[in-house]
């Protein structure tokens, strides 16, 4: 039995809102709408709820924990991702950067924030592609960190994507579980909320690195504002898979290489995959495919060009884009 | 004494070695050796009839306590496994102590894992590089430029930083 949608999911939402959504005339219309503005109301929990926790996260058969810790103020956002198992690896995000620490390499990671949640200003064209590529399914769910929450399922309509079920909590919005599902059913990647805790007000302390200061002996990388340039950049992919639309194109500095590459991002509304073209150099032996839970990569060579996609799609997906990169005809 | 059953194995041996180790097969140590090596080349070359769940409880805890016993062996000779026939594979690999833990780690920690034999030769392969060329590794260039773009990122709040801070040198699969 599968409830359209349940009280609880739009509570927060104008009466206004809710009937102008019903007056939708065709299901799909009124899917659409319901499956957009379900994301957005739970990106906005992320965004501007206080909140910390314990984070199990599973990518194929290996699972590991994090300490989540976000904060809301003053229109801003900070955050820290801390890993309880193995290397104290962790990451915080600021207004304007992020900072990686990866204490077993003694390296930390300076990058700039360009992008800030872009995801709430969905185009109409990608909305409707959410409900032509997706069935939207909003159901009550059970308990996840001790909260009540409401489900909400992507199911794609066809092979090049993965399903998507989002466990949002019913009173808050924020999501406590997220899974990723292949075509044959398997679970590929999962994070889920342990515990949650909710505060009016987070304490600072909580979302600062653990290190005051860089230790002498580490290395850091920094990259800068204008390590980014949006441009058209010559290249093009043929063979984008239905329902991904082109959201960014330019050069992209990455570190330690000389050429920028080029990047083009195209998303389907709930994933986004990368392509990088830079020419190809001998020392760069990784050619071929990895997956990482719901991450695959493939890097292949194309004359004199390396040509590297990730995103998280199934590893077809993703190697058709790759195959398919070429320069635009003048 | 495990070198040499190794190489009779692998057909390396001169007759007069030949003759000294079968006189050492007689030792109830060394034919367990040899019956331990048959067992994993079975279960590497993927031969019918030969599963981790064949194994019985007292073997396991045989090779455990044998195993508890090697002494630690970062590199195995790399150029002894280049230069095997596919056919030895298997022989090459079980010469090495770092190979035979790795082979000792897949066999008993995997029994509920329906994994494939040629799935198990293939993490075991991959062990034993990582074990030849140590690494710390942090997240690639690629997945840091790509994933402030994911929409995941706005979805689940700064969540989606586990791929980063996950991220261990993986070697991709070669071509299919």
């Amino acid at each position: 039995m599968h409830a359209w949608w349940p009280p609880s999911a739009f509570r927060g939402m104008s009466a206004v809102a809710v009937f102008a959504t019903a007056a939708f005339a065709s299901p799909l219309a009124s899917a659409q709408g319901y499956a957009a503005q379900w994301l957005m109301r739970i990106t906005q929990a992320a965004r501007t709820l206080n909140y910390s926790g314990t984070v199990l996260v599973r990518q194929g058969s290996r699972f590991d924990t994090f300490r989540l810790a976000h904060m809301f103020e003053n229109d801003q956002e900070s955050e820290k991702l801390l890993s309880l198992d193995g290397p104290a690896r962790e990451i915080v995000r600021s207004a304007t950067e992020v900072r990686y620490y990866f204490p077993d390499a003694k390296v930390v990671r300076i990058e700039p924030r360009t992008i800030r949640n872009v995801f709430p200003s969905l185009s109409p064209e990608q909305t409707a592609n959410l409900a032509q590529y997706y069935e939207f399914k909003l159901t009550a769910g059970g308990r996840v960190a001790g909260r009540m929450t409401d489900v909400a399922t992507f199911e794609p309509r066809d092979g090049m994507r993965y399903a998507h079920r989002f466990w949002a909590d019913a009173t808050t919005g924020l999501l406590l579980r997220s899974r990723l599902v292949n075509e044959k059913g398997e679970i590929i990647e999962e994070f889920a909320f342990t515990d949650v805790t909710y505060n009016a007000k987070l304490d600072k302390e909580m979302v600062r690195p653990s290190w005051t200061s860089v230790p002498s002996d580490w290395r850091v990388t920094q990259a800068g504002p204008g390590d980014f340039k949006s441009d058209e950049t010559g290249w093009t992919v043929n063979k984008v898979p239905p329902g991904f639309l082109k959201i960014s194109e330019g050069f992209r500095k990455l570190g330690g290489k000389r050429e920028p590459a080029a990047h083009l991002v195209f998303s389907d509304g709930l994933v986004a995959i990368s392509v990088f073209v830079e020419p190809y150099t001998v020392t760069q032996t990784q050619i071929g495919l990895t997956q990482t839970g719901g991450l695959a990569q493939y890097s292949t060579r194309s004359d004199a060009y390396r040509v590297t996609v990730i995103g998280e799609a199934p590893p077809a997906t993703v190697q058709q884009i790759a195959q398919s990169v070429s320069r635009n005809k003048p | 004494m495990k070198e040499n059953i190794s190489r009779l194995m692998d057909g390396e041996v001169d007759d007069a070695e030949v003759q000294r180790c079968v006189v050492e097969l007689r030792t109830g140590e060394a034919m367990e050796t040899w019956m331990c090596y048959h067992v994993i080349g079975d279960s590497l070359r993927g031969a019918h009839g030969v599963s981790v769940h064949a194994l019985s409880a007292q073997f396991s805890a045989r090779f455990r306590t044998a195993l508890a016993a090697e002494p630690t062996v970062l590199a195995p000779p790399r150029e002894r496994i280049r230069t095997s026939q596919p056919a030895t594979f298997a022989w090459a690999v079980a010469a090495t102590v770092a190979a035979v833990t790795v082979v000792g780690w897949t066999a008993f920690s995997v029994v509920d894992v329906p994994l494939t034999t040629n799935a198990k030769a293939r993490e075991a392969a991959s062990v034993r590089a990582a074990q030849v060329k140590p690494q710390v590794d942090v997240a690639s260039e690629y997945l840091l430029a790509h994933q402030e773009f994911s929409p995941a990122m706005a979805i689940q709040g700064g969540a989606p930083y586990f791929r980063a801070a996950t991220a261990t040198a993986v070697e991709p699969q070669p071509k299919p």
